[in-house]
């Protein structure tokens, strides 16, 4: 039976380094060489000064919870089977928000301001997403 | 930017036949909303110089859209674009005729759009970004429902004050003949109905419909020659801001529509006070919220007793969304808003009226809440009989 696979990235120029850190286990983002400000998602200039000189830096990997969400109807075909699944939004120690999955977590326990941090799932050989994972040990779940 | 108050007028308005209508085509709908807008003007379709389109849908690379619109309609327009606010391109395009007109690029202006949600010939493309489709969020349910998720961790509104908002555009809607939504909505059923997108539920969104709405805008100087009564645009505001996601600055404030109704209202010289009737963009009911707070009607920590109070129902002190809204009369992308705004002022809206109502709000949202950075458009127009 024909099955639809799940739509994975395909890096630009800007964005390539970002999936790189993620294979090799790091989150890294853009901070900009003249006014310091790290954003996100990748660009070619900063939004702050039009700088166009920027470095990627590893950031610590962990944040709160910003927001959540539970997906009942999925809106693509490939993650219906997902259902229900879990957005988040992340809020980084270092500034950025970005969207992820939280794992090792019933969606139950999920709450705004919940410590978090990075862990790496492996895809396939080009592809690793980032996701995120409670901090606290006694709301984080076994790996299955 | 004031002396252009009042001096333009909106003097048609128009909708197609709409709902689950799948056989007609985008163009088919557009003419249709737009012949009704021109025949309602009272105009001549040869008056008509200026033509604005919203960029449909689901329509992949359609050049010249905008002009294709005028040649259906034998218009030889002098000023044309395809605009694309999303949901705010209804109101910005009323603000761009204006403008045009003022400069002297046109005299009378066609501001239409529709929708076929299954267009024939169209390779349907999934829209969003690497950094988001990859973990299955995809399109703008999503963000709608981290909005909810965070105006209710914020202010504490809870779900029966979404479920009203519902319930009274179900009530409004009923009284509305045309309304894609027939049957009547408790605020049991709204709290029974299942999670789209949790703390999203199906009630909280509007259908998908097919069919188009347009109007017509021209000087208030020109419309004293025509049979109905002009809607006068006083005031129009718009602004655009990702301050959801990614703050900006010092913004720990989310209520994005703030800048379009400064606009708005200091154009018109009315406050929020000064209001008879308001047409929210409602595509999900958190955007009404966000409006009642950004257009100054309540603080954030009032809105719930506003709802409460019954002030958004026809009897109130707000009556909004008086043909149902996106919610329950149909998506149609902000025109059945303007259109609505319209009849209101001109007292074209039997059971429904508003009594005199004098002063119309009418909101815009829109613009690419699924990709990075989810970016958003604010438009509103006042408009006065």
């Amino acid at each position: 039976m024909f099955a639809l696979e799940k739509p994975l990235p395909r890096p630009t120029e800007d964005s390539a380094p970002y999936w790189e850190a993620a294979r090799e286990g790091e989150l890294r983002m853009q901070r900009c060489s003249d006014c310091g400000h790290i954003r996100f998602p990748p660009a070619a200039l900063c939004a702050r000064c039009l700088s166009e000189t920027l470095e990627w830096v590893k950031l610590s990997g962990r944040g709160t919870v910003f927001s959540w969400i539970v997906v009942h109807q999925s809106q693509h075909p490939a993650f219906n089977a997902d259902t229900p699944y879990n957005v988040t939004i992340v809020e980084l120690e270092e500034g950025p928000r970005l969207h992820t999955h939280l794992v090792e977590c019933t969606n139950e326990h999920i709450h705004i301001g919940m410590p978090v941090e990075v862990i790496f799932l492996r895809i396939n050989d080009e592809v690793t997403l980032p996701k995120f994972r409670p901090r606290e040990l006694p709301q984080r779940l076994a790996t299955c | 930017m004031a002396n252009l108050s009042g001096k333009y007028a909106i003097v048609g308005v128009g909708t197609s036949r709409f709902g689950k209508l799948q056989g007609v085509s985008t163009m088919g709908f557009t003419l249709e909303a737009s012949k009704r807008a021109i025949v309602d003007s009272g105009l001549s379709h040869t008056d008509i110089d200026g033509v604005l389109v919203m960029m449909p849908a689901i329509m992949g690379e359609q050049h010249g859209w905008a002009a294709r619109v005028a040649a259906y309609l034998g218009i030889e327009p002098t000023f044309s674009a395809t605009m694309d606010m999303g949901g705010a391109t209804a109101c910005g395009s009323v603000q761009t005729a204006i403008a045009a007109i003022d400069a002297g690029y046109c005299r009378s202006v066609l501001c239409c759009f529709a929708t076929q949600n299954w267009p024939q010939g169209v390779v349907m493309q999934l829209f969003g970004s690497e950094f988001q489709v990859p973990y299955g969020d995809v399109g703008a349910i999503t963000l709608m429902a981290h909005i909810k998720r965070r105006q209710q961790h914020e202010y504490g509104y809870t779900d029966e004050h979404y479920g009203q908002i519902a319930v009274t555009w179900r009530e409004h809607a009923l009284l509305n003949p045309d309304a894609q939504m027939k049957k009547p909505m408790t605020l049991d059923a709204y709290m029974n109905s299942r999670w789209v997108a949790e703390p999203l539920r199906l009630f909280d969104c509007c259908p998908n419909t097919d069919g188009g709405g347009a109007c017509i805008v021209t000087s208030v100087e020109h419309a004293r020659d025509l049979p109905k009564r002009p809607a006068r645009i006083l005031g129009a505001g718009q602004s655009h801001s990702s301050e959801i996601i990614h703050p900006r600055g010092n913004d720990g404030d989310h209520w994005g529509g703030k800048k379009a109704a400064a606009m708005a209202f200091g154009m018109a010289g009315l406050t929020p006070q000064d209001i008879d009737v308001a047409q929210f963009y409602d595509a999900f009911t958190p955007r009404v919220i966000h409006d009642l707070v950004a257009y100054g009607f309540c603080n954030p920590d009032e809105v719930g007793v506003f709802i409460d109070a019954g002030n958004l129902r026809l009897t109130g002190s707000l009556p909004s969304n008086t043909a149902g809204g996106l919610i329950s009369e149909g998506h149609l992308s902000g025109f059945g808003h303007i259109r609505e705004g319209v009849r209101q002022l001109r007292g074209e809206c039997g059971p429904r009226q508003v009594k005199d109502a004098e002063f119309c709000l009418v909101t815009g949202y829109g613009g690419a809440p699924h990709e990075a950075p989810p970016t958003v458009s604010y438009s509103a127009l006042v408009l006065a009989r």
